[in-house]
């Protein structure tokens, strides 16, 4: 059985992936209302962004190391974690920063996004880099989790 | 927070993803490094969490004092973005030749 956290992981960071999508969306023809939901959900999102952070941060240095790695390497698409985990580990790092600062620009410019089309477009930018970085560490999860059953299917433990 | 600069912070955020893609090139390129970062905080990864967001946080404040309030915001932004692309491509490829190559 997976272990729970990377369930948790995993629902964590796609939920803030969504709410960040969701902030686009807001901000495609806002009025004031729709830009002050746009700012409470970028504040929910970096919760849940950093809270993904620390359960898949958990679960990578307490389990993954010494539990799934080995398999991996072991089995017959080791690059699974040579280059997925690898990766994944190290671009996830950046997600918490974009959204910390796709946040307070809408804090800060709360009250001009709707005139200001140049601020908006920032802030649809940087919630759509977010939302494609965090759904391609679920695509990356799902490439790590193939290498761990195609290793145990291969007879890696 | 109403008068954060948005300019500092969004160089503070470029260079804390540049700042983890050196780390992560080169904790791979010098074990002797991996093992000081592994020293420091029980695991490479942690370490590396740990130096970003102090990093991020300093160079903000530091920012703060020397870049100016007028501000480019979508300028900014489109710098963040390159940066973070060619960082992550930058990893994914770096693995990618580490282990084929």
């Amino acid at each position: 059985m997976p272990h729970p956290l990377i369930g948790i992981h995993a629902a964590l960071g796609e939920l803030g992936a969504i709410a960040f999508l969701w902030v686009f969306i807001e901000l495609i023809n806002p009025i004031p209302k729709r830009v002050k939901r746009a700012k409470v959900v970028a504040s929910i999102a970096v919760i849940l962004l950093f809270l993904s952070w620390f359960t898949g941060g958990y679960y990578y240095v307490n389990y993954y190391g010494t539990n799934v790695k080995p398999i991996i390497k072991e089995g017959p698409q080791p690059w699974a974690h040579s280059v997925f985990t690898e990766t994944k580990e190290h671009v996830f790092l950046f997600i918490p920063f974009l959204a910390l600062l796709n946040y307070f620009i809408i804090k800060k410019y709360e009250g001009t996004l709707i005139k200001d089309r140049k601020i908006r477009k920032a802030v649809m930018v940087l919630s759509l880099l977010i939302t494609v970085l965090a759904f391609a560490m679920a695509g990356m999860g799902y490439m790590i989790s193939t290498g761990a059953r195609t290793a145990l299917e291969a007879g890696a433990l | 927070m109403k008068d954060v600069n948005i300019k500092a912070m969004s160089i503070s955020t470029m260079l804390t993803v540049v700042l983890i893609f050196l780390i992560t090139i080169y904790t791979e390129l010098n074990s002797g490094f991996k093992d000081a970062l592994k020293a420091f905080a029980g695991h490479h990864w942690v370490a590396k969490g740990i130096i970003a967001f102090v990093f991020f946080i300093v160079a903000y404040y530091v920012l703060n004092h020397f870049v100016s309030k007028k501000e480019d915001v979508l300028e900014n932004v489109e710098l963040v973005l390159v940066f973070t692309v060619v960082c992550s491509v930058g990893i994914f490829l770096f693995y990618l030749y580490e282990f084929f190559i």
